[in-house]
């Protein structure tokens, strides 16, 4: 039995290390299928942006960003302030009013392209994809307080997002959105 | 390279090189296969019948195990260790067994959080399952290879399941089987990986543990059970 499993296990593993990529792509748009596209997730971002893609940063009170300090700011795709909500009790910046995009990456990178610098992002390639650690300047791993450590955690549709922003795919009118997590 | 060549060029900075995910891992293994030998080594030099001189070394080999194969996700020696242990020494050493591996890779190496105590239960549970299934996992002695791997690879995903519940501290319960498919493919990996485990180092150790097995009343029980 042994001599038999010894060959076939490392064959077995070396193949499922090889499909990997194809099956985690799979399990990711089926998982998709679960997040419903919950109406609630647009409340406070402009009614304009309804059916729309939305990304947004928020950002600790602690280190507010400067440009965004005073409740957020919501900005169009054409990259136009279109105001300031500041009955959200947070503050930081939407970037919105987008369509098409599927690949959670590809719509990060593109969207807070728009914000002119001020929302640049940061991010490393590791084992588990890309890993985002600076938002904004504000880099997660440096912040110190009564916490472990700290990371951006992202959330989608409102609720805290199962894979990372690499494997994150999107459906018209999703909202993600990032602010500081601890541990 | 620039050893210290006298013109101010730096120091050739030895610790400072990247290592591929592959690289890494066949350095792993190298280490890995020293400290497994020299283990061995301390196993046979063990007079006595202490149960937990052998326990202890095998602690070591879970911990070791565990952070080394680190570069391949889910793939390490605890489980199956742990099943073993459970089938020859019974439940509560291999919950201490389990317990301790997760508590101390994760607190020296890999990150101590809340997830430590659902690894450690869900190592505990399999050290459980091990013992409860023994008589299937060993025959006289010796380890029934077959019988254990199918047992380990079942392992592989209730173990998964048992630390996925963690989530359910900070999300909602609808989101459980949603972030069970996202993770499908990494219990898998345990899976196989655990059927890779038995096929090449579950013989050996099962002799190991064999050798350790016994107070006498212990053997005798079991020499009374097996007839």
């Amino acid at each position: 039995m042994s001599d038999f499993l010894k060959p076939a296990s490392i064959v077995a593993l070396v193949g499922l290390i090889i499909m990997t990529p194809s099956i985690q792509d799979f399990l990711s748009e089926e998982t998709s299928r679960f997040v419903e596209d919950s109406e609630s997730s647009h409340d406070g971002l402009p009614t304009e942006w309804d059916n729309k893609q939305v990304l947004c940063v928020y950002f600790p009170v602690e280190q507010a960003h400067e440009e965004y300090s005073q409740g957020v700011t919501m900005i169009d795709e054409d990259g136009v302030e279109l105001g300031v909500n500041i009955d959200l009790n947070r503050t930081g910046a939407c970037v919105g009013g987008f369509e098409g995009f599927s690949r959670g990456l590809d719509f990060m990178m593109n969207s807070t392209r728009l914000a002119g610098g001020a929302l640049s992002v940061g991010y490393d390639v590791g084992q588990w994809g890309p890993f985002v650690h600076t938002i904004g300047g504000l880099n997660a791993d440096k912040l110190t307080g009564d916490f472990n450590g700290a990371y951006w955690s992202l959330d989608h549709n409102g609720v805290a997002s199962m894979v990372g922003i690499g494997d994150l795919v999107l459906s018209e009118g999703d909202v993600i959105s990032w602010s500081i997590g601890t541990w | 390279m620039v050893v210290g060549t006298g013109t101010g060029e730096p120091m050739y900075d030895f610790h400072n090189f990247s290592l591929s995910t592959t690289q890494s891992l066949l350095l792993n293994f190298v280490i890995l296969s020293i400290i497994v030998l020299s283990l061995i080594r301390s196993e046979q030099s063990l007079r006595n019948q202490s149960q937990w001189a052998i326990l202890f070394l095998l602690i070591i080999f879970g911990v070791s195990g565990r952070v080394l194969m680190d570069p391949i996700p889910n793939v390490q020696p605890v489980t199956v260790l742990v099943l073993l242990v459970g089938a020859y020494f019974g439940a509560p050493r291999a919950m201490a067994l389990a317990a301790s591996i997760a508590l101390a890779s994760n607190l020296i190496f890999l990150g101590h959080g809340p997830w430590t105590l659902f690894q450690a239960v869900g190592w505990g549970v399999i050290g459980l399952m091990g013992a409860l299934l023994s008589d299937r996992i060993i025959m006289g002695e010796r380890v029934r290879i077959g019988s254990l791997a199918i047992i380990a690879a079942v392992s592989g995903f209730a173990f998964n399941w048992i630390v996925s519940l963690s989530i359910l501290l900070e999300a909602d319960s609808s989101m459980f089987i949603p972030y069970l498919l996202n993770g499908f493919v990494f219990d898998l990996y345990h899976a196989l990986g655990n059927v890779l485990f038995v096929a090449w180092i579950a013989s050996p150790l099962g002799e190991m543990m064999a050798r350790h097995r016994s107070s006498p009343e212990f053997e005798a029980v079991r020499e009374v059970a097996l007839n």
